[in-house]
């Protein structure tokens, strides 16, 4: 893997799967927002299009001990990138302040290493153009450019609303990153001035979003030092910027490959104490 | 100098150097990346001025408080309003309504069925004067169906069938029905209501309070604000951030609200109303009581319902029944709901049931509990009120012999959403002209002879009054986001128009006068705020007098037989799928899961016990069967179902619309049949048996 970069701001996810219901208001926000092709066939998963995904969890005990959550995946906006490894274009690349995963679609070649890569599946390949029924081209949004045919596409934590956020600072005349009292560049965006689409739309407030480095963020407070959140995979060592919190234990478990015997994982204390 | 092989490859082998030192390769390289992403039928993204405007999203049953961002005028986004008492968030079917405008669904110009019995388009004018010419002829025998209940279209359309003189105007089914027809029984001269905010435990008996039930996005918002996130220091067992509210759910199915309720009491379908009884039970057991007019009789005819007997039927266990009335009675602020699981057919026992409970768990017009609402007055003064038009079954007019001689539909698909489409598809047809004044293309359009295009509720003014579930009286003003499509009129305007032209005007010369007339009975808020996004909210509650817990309807509520099948249907909502009014956005198909949906064929859900004891296993191609009429589904394994009941999803089936919605699986109501409610004039489908064979 590349060289993992730290940044001082990291913007990640808390999604609280003790929350979520499965209503797929984020998934259908998220096509909205990011301008993705409506397709009339969506049942074969392989040839859909979707940044974000509801997954359907169950702890597999039978009648009537049965237990069901859901999972909301998005890109996991890993810090060591499995996928920018192996672009060969540089199409995808995690350099910019805030550690979002870029994915930069007319370097993209669709050679679909990175989906190969990915193992959050949470890559998708685009096998058929873009097209909107006519005149619901419409209702695209001018934030997000359409992408064609055989590109790879990815979640981006909705980057054009960060973009923007630093705009309104600018065009306030502020400066976007001000040294704080650690001697540190930090990102002057507030808190609810940058939320993700899905963050948004969530009707049960089951997705928090902000700066994991930033201990006044609520998304901060929330996944620090709380044993009941959790990441995907966390033993990849892929230091994903999403964390998922749920009380129960088998909801949990799911999140990694776990031995019969084995304790869920602590989350891992790679977050600075101070900002 | 001669140019020789050793000099050729001197200066290719140069050239090719000097150009690799300049940017043509690059820039070749770059051009070609973007040219070959750059094509004409790929859309161009066009920017603008963003504005924003209030607005409710129509289409969502649960009435849904929105902000549309619009680019130079065109909407593309639909936001939540965090603050609003009826929203927080926004459903996966309203954040598809900015796109939903353009869907090829979408009617945009009259149509009248010709001769050769297929649709033509004609001008507004000329449907407009074959639409008075109906009426004229038709007169008195004129009907009328409506599918918006939360709107003043429905006293505009009573108030035009005043003025022929039909008493024929009837609302699609809906849990509002069920509890107006309740409360009227039970002799409550107000609307129900629920006050969640302030409950510390709520119990919803069948009502998907998370997904389909009254104000979803309020209930959602209620239920955020209620539960911190969980936090807990490593070797600590338990949390910190204790939950306000605990929510049980019973239901056949773990739904949406079940996988995050306290507890899901596994309850056979449509059994809601003897669970109710077998808790009342235990209240009374445990000394409460209260001031109904039959108590005598209630409290006699309900001894019967012991646990144990509440279990037989119900399959709720007994033991964790006991347990969850316990916590009811050391709540604070308890609070049940009693509704239908998938949004109608459970008919008004059950809700009869649910208010006896509030009752005798002494939460009535209390914090918490259940709120009884002031009725409005209506805008025109020949028109019926909401709650006795709801009296009125729809089913048993369309099974009636006498058929009218114009069928006026507004905003209702009849044909999909009742049970039984094929004889109400019959009924409807047997009229003989029949008027559709809808935004999409459906089954019911598609029957009628004139089709009336009507603007969707982006594009008009409209209002949103106490939505069913509220625990508050309320009235908002839902603004228009954009201008109406070309070819496409509204519903109250023309309505008002048709009356003028009939010489029998209702008062008012556009809807929007009705919306303030409407608006002036709540005078604290001024219509220009009301437009502008400000609900106005009453804090008013009737006070009853005397009320019944009306034993002698609810002794007639029937044993929960299965209707002769070898498995229990349990059907169940996702809003993400539209409703039978919009049929499934192009947008929301890539929420259905794999196991959902594979191409053309649904699932049905069963648990393994019961599949194995069917003899059918994982993606069997099976056949479900009710009363001769059958659907196929591949067997999905889940285990969050009841022992001998199927699960399977409203929403697919449709025969209309468009490619995002047509042939993908069958309508589930195709299996269920209408029975009479006995003593409530109401019907049922919440009860329906079906057979399981391999395919």
């Amino acid at each position: 893997m590349s060289a993992k970069k730290e940044f001082n701001v990291k913007w990640g996810m808390a999604i609280d799967l003790d929350k979520c219901t499965g209503c797929g208001a984020c998934m259908v926000a998220c096509q909205a927002e990011n301008n993705l092709a409506p397709q009339a066939d969506a049942s074969n998963k392989l040839r859909v299009m979707n940044w974000l995904v509801v997954f359907e969890l169950s702890n597999n005990k039978a009648f009537p001990d049965h237990e069901t959550a859901y999972l909301p995946r998005p890109c996991q906006q890993c810090a060591e990138q499995p996928c920018a490894t192996v672009c060969p274009v540089v199409a995808t690349e995690r350099n910019e302040e805030g550690g979002i995963v870029s994915q930069i679609y007319p370097r993209c070649i669709g050679c679909r290493y990175c989906m190969a890569a990915c193992p959050y599946h949470a890559r998708y390949f685009n096998w058929f153009d873009p097209i909107w029924p006519k005149g619901m081209e419409k209702s695209l949004t001018p934030d997000v450019s359409t992408r064609p045919r055989g590109v790879v596409e990815k979640c981006s934590f909705c980057h054009h609303r960060f973009m923007k956020a630093k705009d309104k600072i600018r065009a306030k005349g502020g400066e976007v990153y001000v040294r704080g009292v650690d001697n540190k560049m930090h990102c002057a965006v507030p808190e609810d001035g940058y939320v993700t689409s899905c963050a948004e739309a969530c009707p049960n407030g089951a997705i928090v979003f902000g700066d994991l480095n930033n201990p006044d963020h609520t998304v901060s407070k929330l996944v620090r030092g709380n044993a009941d959140a959790f990441r995907l995979l966390e033993r990849l060592g892929t230091d994903t910027a999403v964390y998922y919190i749920s009380k129960r234990e088998w909801v949990r478990r799911l999140g990694d490959n776990y031995v019969p015997d084995e304790e869920t994982q602590k989350p891992r204390q790679i977050l600075p104490k101070k900002h | 100098m001669g140019l020789d092989r050793r000099t050729f490859i001197k200066f290719a082998a140069g050239a090719g150097a000097g150009v690799m030192l300049t940017p043509i390769p690059w820039k070749l390289l770059d051009d070609s990346a973007i040219w070959t992403q750059n094509w004409p039928w790929i859309p161009s993204l066009e920017d603008g001025e963003n504005t924003y405007v209030y607005a409710f999203s129509k289409s969502d049953p649960s009435i849904v408080p929105i902000q549309v961002r619009k680019v130079n005028g065109r909407p593309v986004r639909i936001l939540p309003v965090p603050g609003h008492p009826l929203g927080g968030g926004v459903s996966a079917l309203s954040a598809a309504e900015a796109q939903m405008l353009h869907s090829p669904a979408r009617l945009r110009r009259p149509l009248l069925r010709g001769q050769d019995g297929k649709l033509q388009e004609i001008s507004w004018p000329q449907a407009s004067n074959v639409l008075l010419d109906e009426i004229r002829k038709a007169g008195a025998k004129t009907a009328f169906i409506s599918g918006d209940e939360n709107s003043s279209v429905i006293e505009v359309i009573s108030a035009l069938a005043g003025a022929l003189g039909s008493g024929d105007v009837y609302l699609m089914p809906s849990d509002a029905q069920d509890a107006a027809v309740a409360a009227s029984l039970a002799g409550i001269g107000a609307r129900i209501g629920y006050d969640l905010e302030s409950s510390d435990h709520v119990l919803a008996l069948g009502a998907n309070i998370l997904e389909n039930w009254g104000t979803v996005m309020r209930n959602r918002r209620i239920f955020k604000n209620a539960r911190p996130h969980s936090f807990r220091k490593a070797g600590e067992k338990q949390g910190a951030g204790a939950a306000s509210l605990f929510l049980a759910y019973a239901g056949p199915l773990q739904t949406n609200t079940a996988a995050v309720a306290d507890l899901w009491l596994p309850l056979y379908p449509g059994t809601e109303s003897v669970l109710a009884l077998g808790i009342a039970h235990l209240l009374l057991a445990a000394g409460k009581t209260c001031a109904a007019d039959d108590f005598d009789a209630f409290r006699e005819f309900v001894a019967g319902f012991t646990p144990e007997k509440t279990a037989g039927i119900t399959g709720v266990d007994a033991a964790k029944l006991k347990q969850e009335v316990e916590k009811l009675l050391a709540a604070k602020s308890p609070l049940v709901i009693v509704g239908s699981e998938f949004g109608s057919g459970a008919g008004a026992v059950p809700v009869l049931a649910g208010l006896a409970v509030n009752a005798l768990l002494g939460n009535v017009n209390k914090p918490g509990g259940l709120s009884l609402l002031p009725k409005s007055a209506p805008a025109f003064t020949e028109a019926a009120s909401r709650e006795d038009i709801h009296k009125k079954s729809l089913i048993r007019f369309l099974a009636a012999q006498e058929k009218p001689a114009l069928l006026l539909i507004h905003d209702a698909n009849p044909v999909y959403a009742l049970p039984d489409p094929r004889k109400i598809r019959e009924a409807i047809q047997a009229v003989p002209f029949k008027v559709a004044f809808n935004s999409f293309m459906d089954e019911t359009a598609a029957l009628c002879d004139l089709i009336l295009p009507a603007d969707m509720g982006l594009e008009r003014m409209d209002d949103v009054e106490t939505p069913y579930g509220s625990g508050k009286a309320s009235y908002c003003i839902s603004a228009p986001a954009t201008k109406a499509q070309a070819g496409v009129l509204n519903a109250g305007n023309t309505l008002l128009q048709t009356a003028r032209r009939l010489d029998k005007a209702l008062g008012f010369n556009t809807y929007e006068d009705v919306l303030k007339s409407k608006a002036a009975q709540y005078g604290k808020v001024g219509f220009d705020d009301l437009a502008a996004g400000v609900p106005a909210l009453s804090e008013e509650k009737a006070t009853v007098s005397s009320f019944s817990f009306k034993a002698d309807i609810l002794k007639q509520a029937p044993a929960a037989e299965a209707g002769g099948g070898a498995l229990r249907l349990a059907p169940y909502v996702r809003m993400s799928l539209g409703t039978a009014v919009t049929g499934i956005p192009p947008y929301n198909n890539k929420t259905l899961r794999a196991d959902e949906l594979d191409g053309t064929l649904m699932s049905v859900m069963l648990n393994r016990a019961t599949a194995v004891k069917h003899k059918v296993a994982a993606g069997d191609k099976v056949v479900l069967e009710a009363g001769g009429k059958k659907i196929t589904a591949k067997v999905r394994i889940f285990e969050g179902v009841m022992n001998d009941t199927a699960g399977v999803c409203l929403g697919f089936g449709h025969s209309e619309f468009d490619e995002f919605s047509k042939n993908k699986g069958h309508n589930v109501m195709e299996l269920m049949s209408a029975l009479p409610e006995p003593g409530t004039g109401l019907d049922l489908w919440c009860r329906t048996g079906v057979d399981i064979k391999k395919a």
